[in-house]
C-alpha cells in the first residue's frame, strides 16, 4: 500500500474521531521509510546521560532512530552527538560500546576525527590531495541541536525544531520527576553502570504506546504481581499511593506527551515505600519530607509510566528507569534501558534499587517479559492481508478529558482524564498518535509548533 | 602409584561434578523446577553481566561489574523461587505455552577441590553451554556461552553454591530470559 | 620495503625514523595504531617542518629510533 504523496494520516489511518487506528501504520514498510524521514529526522530523541561521559575524551555510542551516534565530551568539556560514520566512505568510525580517546579515527582508509568532530588526520593530504580537501567541510556530522536537561541529553537533527525546553512544554515537570533528587533537589540522577540492550519482534509504537500509559493492561502483568517481586515484598511494585491518590491520565496535547501520573491529596506524604528494606524505607521517608519542604504542593505529584514523543519512555519510580525504542525496520525494535539512582544515595539504597531494578525491568526481569510476549504477537497477528483491514480500537474514555484539572488547589496541565473511579483510559495512546500522524503530515516545524499560533487541541 | 591414584581422584571427582551439570540441565529441560531449585545453596549467587565491545587492551571495561553495575541476573534464591513460582502461574505469557528447551553442558573442566580431590567438599568447575530454546511456532533461540560455578558438598550430593554466567552476546538477541541458564 | 611497525603502543619521546628519512618524536599517541602526533627533529626533504608537531600516518614509520627513558 503505497504512501507516497499520500497524507490524510488524521483522516484515514489515525481516527480519533471514532477511536480507530489501522494497523498498517504498525507493519507497512512504506510507513515505516517515511516514520525515518518525518519523525526520527526531526523530533528530538533521548541519546544518554552525561554521568555517562564524566571527563573529557570519554564517549558512548548510542542510536538516534536507526542510526548509530556518538555521545563524547571534546577536551575542553562540551558534549557533542555526532553520526557515527566516516565522511569519506561511512565506515563506522567507533565500533566500542563505550570509552575514552582522543581521535576517532577510521580503518578504512585512515581519516581521523578529533572529539569535537574536526577532521585532523587525512592520509596523504598533501600528496595525494595536494593539500586542497578543505578539512572544515568534511569533520564528522553533527546533530543540529543538543540539549543537557539536568544531565540527560537529548539531540535532534532538525535545525529548525524548537528548543528542548519548547519541546517539552508542560510535559517538563514529568521529565523532572525523573531527573530531579528524591529529596527535591534538582538534577541528581545518574545513571547506573551497563545500559540494557535487546531485540523484541515488534513494531517501535507498541513499547512507546504501552509507556504512554496503558492502565488497561495490568493482566498482563499478573503473574509477576502474583511471585511478589515489589520492595515492600508483594506485587510488582510498591502501590500504597493508589489508596489515597488521584490516578490520572495528563497527556499534553500539542506535544504529544503524556503520562500517568499520582497526586496526592494537600498535606499527605507518599505512603511508606521500601519495606523490605529498612534502610530504604528510611532513607525514602526522609527524602519524601525534604522533598515537601522543598517543594510545597508540588511534591503531592508522584511519577509513573509515560512517555515524549517519539520514542523516550519514562518511569520514575519503581523502578528508576528511561528507555529508548529504536526502529529497526517495522518489524523490529532494539530497546535501550538506561536506569538511575540519586548520586550521593547512600550505598545500600543504590544496591537494593539495583537489585530491584535487575529482578524487575529488561528481558531478564519478571516484569517486561509479559509484555514482550504480547507486543510480539500482537504485532505478528497484525501482518496478514486480513488483519490489516480491522483497525485497532482506540475508543476508551474518549470524549471525557479536561483541560483545566484541579485537585485541592493543585492545578494539573495539559488534558486530564481522572482514572480513580473509571480504571483505565485510552486517551495518552490518542494523544500520542494524533501527534504521530502531525508529525507524518507536516512539511515542516512551522506547521508542527501549533502552540506558537495559539492552537489549542480541543479534547475529543 | 601415588600418582595415578590422585589421577584416579581427580577424573572420579570429574566425572561425578560433570553428572551432576548434566542432571541440572535435564531437570531444567523436563521443566522439572522445583527439583531444580533443590539442588541451589539457600545462600546461592547466580548472575550474569551484560558485555560490552571494548577497545583492545581494555578488558576491564567489557564486563558489567557485580554489586555496583546493572547486570542481566543478579539473582539469589528468593528471586529463583519467585521466578519458578512465575511460571507455575500458569499465566506468565511470555512462558506460556512453555518453552522447549535443551540445554547442552560441554568443555566441563573441574577447576579446583578443597580441601582434596579425594575428599572434596567445595569444587570449583567451568562448562560452555548452548542452549536451544524453541517456542510457540517457530520462534528460537541459540544461546551460547560459558558457566563459572562453585559446588558445595551436601550429604552425598553437591549444592551450586554460585554460577556466574559469561553469556556470548552483547546486544541480548532474545527477547526474554524467561528460562535458567 | 621495511617491515611495517605495530604503532599503536609506542610511548611519547619515542623517535621515529620516517620514509622521507626526516625523524620526529612522539608528542602523544591517540592509541589507534594509525596515527602519531609527533614533532620534527630532522627533515631533509622540508626543513620547515622541523620543530613542527604534525599527524604522522603509521605506514610512514620505517624504524623506531631511541625510546624514551622510563
Amino acid at each position: 500500500m503505497a504512501m507516497n504523496g499520500r497524507r490524510g494520516y488524521r483522516s484515514g489511518l489515525v481516527n480519533l474521531e471514532v477511536g480507530e487506528i489501522s494497523r498498517e501504520i504498525f507493519v507497512n514498510e512504506d510507513i515505516y521509510a517515511e516514520e525515518q524521514e518525518r519523525i526520527f529526522a526531526r523530533a528530538w530523541l533521548h541519546v544518554g546521560h552525561e554521568s555517562q561521559i564524566p571527563k573529557p575524551g570519554d564517549y558512548f555510542v548510542s542510536s538516534m532512530g536507526e542510526e548509530s551516534v556518538i555521545l563524547c565530551r571534546d577536551r575542553a568539556g562540551r558534549i557533542h552527538v555526532f553520526l557515527n560514520s566516516c565522511r569519506h566512505r561511512g565506515m563506522k568510525v567507533c565500533r566500542y560500546d563505550e570509552g575514552s580517546t582522543t581521535v576517532f579515527t577510521c580503518p578504512y582508509h585512515g581519516w581521523s576525527y578529533g572529539t569535537d568532530g574536526r577532521l585532523v588526520g587525512v592520509p596523504y593530504f598533501r600528496e595525494a590531495y595536494h593539500s586542497r580537501l578543505d578539512k572544515e567541510k568534511w569533520g564528522l556530522v553533527e546533530v543540529a541541536q543538543l540539549c543537557n536537561y539536568k544531565g540527560s541529553i537529548w539531540a535532534t537533527w532538525d535545525a529548525a525544531a524548537p528548543t528542548l525546553s519548547e519541546y517539552l512544554g508542560d510535559f517538563t515537570r514529568f521529565l523532572d520527576l525523573q531527573l530531579d533528587g528524591w529529596d527535591g533537589r534538582e538534577g541528581q540522577a545518574e545513571v547506573l553502570g551497563g545500559i540494557q540492550k535487546w531485540l523484541v519482534p515488534c513494531n517501535w509504537k507498541f513499547p512507546a504506546e504501552n509507556f504512554s500509559g496503558d492502565t488497561y493492561h495490568n493482566i498482563s502483568h499478573r503473574s509477576v504481581d502474583l511471585a511478589g517481586i515489589g520492595p515492600s515484598g508483594a506485587g510488582r511494585r510498591d502501590m500504597g499511593e493508589r489508596d489515597a491518590s488521584r490516578k490520572l491520565h495528563v497527556c499534553i496535547p500539542d506535544r504529544g506527551h503524556q503520562t500517568i501520573l499520582y497526586v496526592l491529596p494537600a498535606g499527605r506524604l507518599p505512603p511508606p515505600a521500601y519495606m523490605n528494606a529498612p534502610i530504604v524505607a528510611e532513607y525514602f521517608r526522609h527524602c519524601e519530607e525534604e522533598r515537601r519542604r522543598r517543594r510545597g504542593d508540588e511534591s503531592r505529584l508522584i511519577g509513573a509510566p509515560g512517555e515524549i514523543f517519539p520514542n523516550t519512555a519514562l518511569l520514575s519510580r519503581q523502578p528508576r528507569t528511561m528507555a529508548a525504542w529504536h526502529p529497526r525496520g517495522p518489524h523490529q525494535t532494539e530497546c535501550w534501558r538506561w536506569f538511575f539512582v540519586d548520586r550521593d544515595a547512600p550505598n545500600e539504597v543504590k544496591q537494593f534499587l539495583r537489585d530491584y531494578y535487575i529482578r524487575y525491568s529488561g528481558p531478564a526481569g519478571m516484569t517486561e517479559q509479559d509484555d514482550m510476549e504480547n507486543w510480539n504477537y500482537a504485532h505478528a497477528a497484525s501482518r496478514g492481508t486480513i488483519a490489516r483491514r480491522h483497525p485497532y480500537n482506540y475508543d476508551q474514555g474518549r470524549g471525557t478529558a479536561v483541560a483545566d484539572y484541579e485537585y485541592q488547589g493543585l492545578r494539573v496541565p495539559g488534558e486530564v482524564i481522572d482514572l480513580t473511579e473509571v480504571q483505565s483510559s485510552e486517551q495518552p495512546m490518542r494523544n500520542f498518535y494524533r501527534r504521530w500522524a502531525e508529525f507524518m503530515e507536516a512539511d515542516d516545524w512551522s506547521q508542527l509548533a501549533t502552540w506558537r499560533s495559539g492552537e489549542r487541541k480541543a479534547a475529543e | 602409584m601415588a600418582e595415578r591414584d590422585a589421577r584416579i581422584d581427580r577424573l572420579l571427582l570429574g566425572q561425578e561434578i560433570a553428572d551432576f551439570l548434566y542432571r541440572e540441565a535435564e531437570l531444567l529441560d523436563e521443566r522439572r523446577y522445583r527439583e531444580w531449585l533443590d539442588l541451589l545453596a539457600d545462600d546461592i549467587r547466580y548472575w550474569m553481566p551484560m558485555r560490552r565491545n571494548v577497545k583492545f587492551g581494555e578488558d576491564e571495561r567489557e564486563f558489567t561489574r557485580a554489586d555496583s553495575d546493572i547486570n542481566w541476573f543478579d539473582e539469589g534464591k528468593d528471586t529463583l523461587v519467585r521466578r519458578v513460582k512465575q511460571i507455575e502461574t500458569g499465566i506468565h505469557w511470555a512462558e506460556e505455552p512453555r518453552s522447549r528447551l535443551s540445554h547442552l553442558v560441554a568443555n566441563v573442566q573441574l577447576q579446583g577441590a578443597e580441601p582434596s580431590f579425594a575428599a572434596a567438599q567445595q569444587v570449583s568447575v567451568t562448562s560452555r553451554f548452548l542452549i536451544y530454546r524453541n517456542r510457540v511456532q517457530t520462534e528460537t533461540d541459540i544461546l551460547v556461552g560459558r558457566r563459572e560455578d562453585s559446588l558445595r558438598r551436601n550429604g552425598a550430593g553437591w549444592l551450586l553454591a554460585r554460577r556466574k554466567i559469561i553469556l556470548d552476546q552483547n546486544v541480548l538477541l532474545t527477547k526474554n530470559l524467561t528460562f535458567f541458564i | 620495503m621495511s617491515a611495517p611497525i605495530n604503532v599503536r603502543d609506542l610511548v611519547p619521546g619515542t623517535s621515529v625514523v620516517l620514509a622521507d628519512g626526516a625523524v620526529a618524536e612522539i608528542v602523544s599517541n591517540p592509541g589507534d595504531g594509525m596515527w602519531l602526533f609527533a614533532r620534527y627533529l630532522t627533515s631533509p626533504s622540508d626543513p620547515t617542518l622541523v620543530g613542527q608537531e604534525e599527524m604522522i600516518f603509521a605506514p610512514d614509520v620505517v624504524a623506531l629510533g631511541r625510546s624514551a627513558a622510563v
